[in-house]
């Protein structure tokens, strides 16, 4: 069992607070996604992780063994990085029997161990090749071998797919995460990019400036972003956040955003999530693109808006859409409608926002405002 | 604001062809857009519009002039280039009115701030016009060299991947940005990408170039629709479309190629009899991800191989006999690994192309 624990670990590099009381708990089995910007700790926690840095205090346990003064070698984790580290000279097979030759391992089982990782990665018919031979991905699918071959308590993965081309991307994806199920591995994967997060991970950690800002399942990120920072940094195209008021009207609690002439009415479950007379500058919707439903014929109580921008998409459109006001147009919206349902800029629409998944956000802190319980 | 027409341009690197006879024509006020991957030729054909590269043969015309001989600063074409090249010592207001001081202008000082304060407002820098460059976010930076661009007010607007070395975040923002640029500027603008989102989002037109060839130009709901061939097919979308091979029996009405089998709709097999079909019925099809539906029951068995949550939707990969389809799925689907599933297709999305050359048998 290799269950994963960091407990308040931190880390400086010179003046630069690089992992600030990090505190992560990671299952046997799980896929474990680290997400965020460059420069926000993701990386160094890996590194910390694998035994490439040390932490400044805390603790790193993997299962249950306390690991962090531990060298790496004995630490049982495997390291993949962005750029394939194979060895140039050896073919792809012995890349992959390496470490297992290292560790004085018999040939028969040598040959059979690396055989057995090759199928699973389908690339048994390349064996003899040298890596110049290869292409990218069946490159990263010889490191990641090579990694896999000697079945560590977790695989730590940098970027591993980042300089591969869009397609090519999209296979590993689905790959490495099959890989991961079938090998009963426990992974930690470390990415900036939040397709890869959301596509590959039992949970992912969102992690800025050192901070870990949410840990949750990417249905649970996805949904309900704990602040401004996750909730923008997850999803394309990206959440709306725009200023807003919120007062009263005849049917309940009423959200004005600019130039809106009246305000319209809250549904239940958005109102109870805010306080009426928030001013402007206090308060931020969030709402996603999908989450607006876009009407082009008038809809009692919806939000009067026009077509600013058409984007398409190929399967849908991203239409940008500014809430007007006679001739002032205000707010501008992204939604997202089945392609062509738009058919011009300018041409007049009727927003109405889902309302379970209205959110709103202290504009100040940053968080996520949730109804009370 | 002019028009850009290439005539049967050619142009070698030593031995490697990186232009091969590229004829097209861009329109007046037009966002052109020229989609491949690297090593395409995209960029060389915009350095050749530029004048910075000289085809060794074919013709281009600006505005309906040919130009091949003259000097890059005579044509009157503004380049903005991925790596922002500022002069980092000096401040944005600097940067903006350099192109300005050329003595070829004859400009007031009068003259020069006015512009410069135009440009600055139009891509929102006005609160940094006395910053220096080094001091500045990429975005920012970004900003500053298409404002550097504007204030010169060319007649084209030539731009290779000013966003590629943005975050995503900011890419989106500036896609929009740009869009609303180029149409506020009413201006003829030709921009090079290896995104097809880029593409299809920003582009009236897109011309999809490989290997120095163009391959196929059409609106983004063109590309995206009626692709040429396979390769543009999976170039543009994502996830990308679903290519497997197949054999038909048409007096039969199915399709079938190993396990994965399946009836034609009558409207299908009216639509393939029309078709140039390969002597031995075999085709490649093409189905976008959107197009596959996971169905209760009548359909094509499959087993889930993998479920991608993205939030907005589940992209669910489907094996089926040798083949993994994708399929995007709402986001409330309840799917897991393994599981035993019925699919099917949207019919009339189908695409089909020769297995042989990879070409578009036609049009539907």
């Amino acid at each position: 069992m290799a269950d994963i624990q960091i407990i308040d670990a931190e880390k400086h590099f010179g003046a630069n607070h690089v992992i600030r009381k990090l505190n992560l708990q990671i299952r046997h089995g799980e896929f474990v996604v680290l997400l965020g910007p460059s420069g926000c700790g993701k990386t160094t926690t890996l590194r910390a992780l694998a035994g490439l840095e040390s932490i400044d205090s805390g603790e790193i346990r993997i299962g249950g063994r306390r690991v962090d003064h531990l060298p790496p070698q004995e630490r049982d984790t495997a390291f993949v990085f962005q750029l394939y580290s194979l060895y140039p000279h050896l073919t792809a097979f012995d890349n992959i029997a390496f470490p297992l030759r290292a560790g004085g391992m018999p040939d028969a089982k040598v040959r059979e161990a690396v055989i057995a990782v090759a199928k699973v990665l389908r690339i048994d018919h390349l064996l003899k090749k040298r890596p110049s031979a290869l292409a990218g991905g069946d490159m990263q699918r010889v490191t990641i071998g090579r990694a896999l071959v000697r079945r560590p308590a977790a695989m730590l993965m940098d970027e591993p797919i980042g300089a591969l081309d869009a397609k090519l991307r999209e296979e590993m994806r689905a790959e490495l995460r099959r890989l991961h199920i079938e090998n009963d591995s426990t992974t930690v994967y470390v990415t900036h990019d939040q397709v890869e997060a959301m596509s590959m991970a039992d949970k992912i950690g969102v992690m800025n400036d050192g901070l870990l800002q949410q840990y949750d399942s990417p249905t649970k990120v996805y949904d309900e972003p704990a602040n401004l920072f996750v909730a923008q940094f997850v999803g394309s195209p990206i959440m709306n956040v725009v200023d807003c008021e919120i007062g009263a009207t005849a049917n309940g609690t009423g959200l004005r955003l600019a130039s809106m002439s009246e305000p319209v009415t809250l549904g239940p479950r958005a109102a109870a999530k805010v306080q009426r007379g928030a001013q402007a500058g206090e308060l931020v919707l969030g709402i996603r693109p999908e989450a607006i439903g876009v009407s082009r014929t008038p809809v009692a109580g919806a939000i009067a808006a026009r077509v600013h921008l058409i984007e398409p998409i190929g399967a849908y459109d991203i239409v940008d859409v500014a809430t007007v006001n006679g001739h002032d147009s205000g707010a501008i919206l992204r939604a997202r409608t089945a392609s062509q349902f738009v058919r011009a800029q300018g041409d007049p629409v009727w927003l109405s926002l889902d309302d379970a998944r209205t959110h709103f956000f202290d504009k100040r802190s940053g968080q996520l405002l949730r109804a009370a319980a | 604001m002019a028009r850009v027409s290439l005539t049967g341009i050619s142009k070698h690197y030593g031995a490697v062809r990186a232009v091969n006879a590229l004829t097209l024509d861009i329109h007046d006020r037009e966002f052109f857009v020229l989609l491949g991957p690297t090593g395409a030729g995209k960029t060389t054909t915009l350095r050749c519009i530029a004048g910075l590269e000289q085809p060794e043969v074919g013709d281009i015309a600006i505005a309906g002039v040919r130009v091949n001989d003259w000097s890059a600063a005579q044509r009157d074409v503004a380049l903005v280039f991925q790596q922002y090249s500022l002069y980092p010592n000096y401040t944005v207001r600097e940067n903006l009115a350099f192109p300005l001081k050329s003595k070829l202008r004859k400009l007031s000082s009068q003259q020069i701030a006015d512009r410069v304060a135009k440009a600055a407002a139009t891509v929102r820098i006005s609160h940094l016009l006395d910053r220096r460059t080094d001091r500045l976010s990429g975005g920012e930076m970004q900003r500053v060299s298409i404002g550097r661009a504007i204030v010169r007010e060319p007649r084209v607007f030539l731009m290779d991947e000013p966003l590629s070395s943005l975050d995503a975040k900011l890419r989106e923002l500036l896609r929009a940005e740009l869009k609303g640029l180029q149409q506020r500027l009413e201006t003829t603008l030709i921009f090079v990408t290896h995104d097809q989102v880029e593409a299809m989002t920003m582009g009236d037109r897109i011309g999809v170039v490989n290997k120095g060839e163009l391959i196929q130009v059409g609106t983004p709901h063109e590309i995206y629709n009626t692709p040429n061939n396979t390769f543009v097919a999976s170039f543009v979308g994502a996830p990308a479309i679903n290519l497997f091979d197949i054999a038909l029996d048409l007096p039969a009405g199915t399709a079938q190629d190993g396990a994965l089998g399946f009836t034609l709709e009558p409207a299908t097999r009216a639509r393939l009899n029309a078709l140039p079909l390969p002597n031995d019925r075999r085709v490649r099809i093409g189905v976008r991800p959107e197009d596959v539906k996971l169905v209760a029951a009548g359909g094509i068995t499959g087993t889930i191989y993998g479920a991608e949550h993205h939030g907005v939707e589940i992209i669910a990969i489907i094996q089926a006999g040798d083949h993994k389809l994708r399929a995007t799925i709402p986001a409330d689907s309840n799917v897991a690994v393994n599981q035993v599933v019925q699919f099917s297709f949207t019919q009339d999305k189908l695409h089909f192309f020769n297995p042989l050359t990879g070409d578009s048998l036609g049009r539907h």
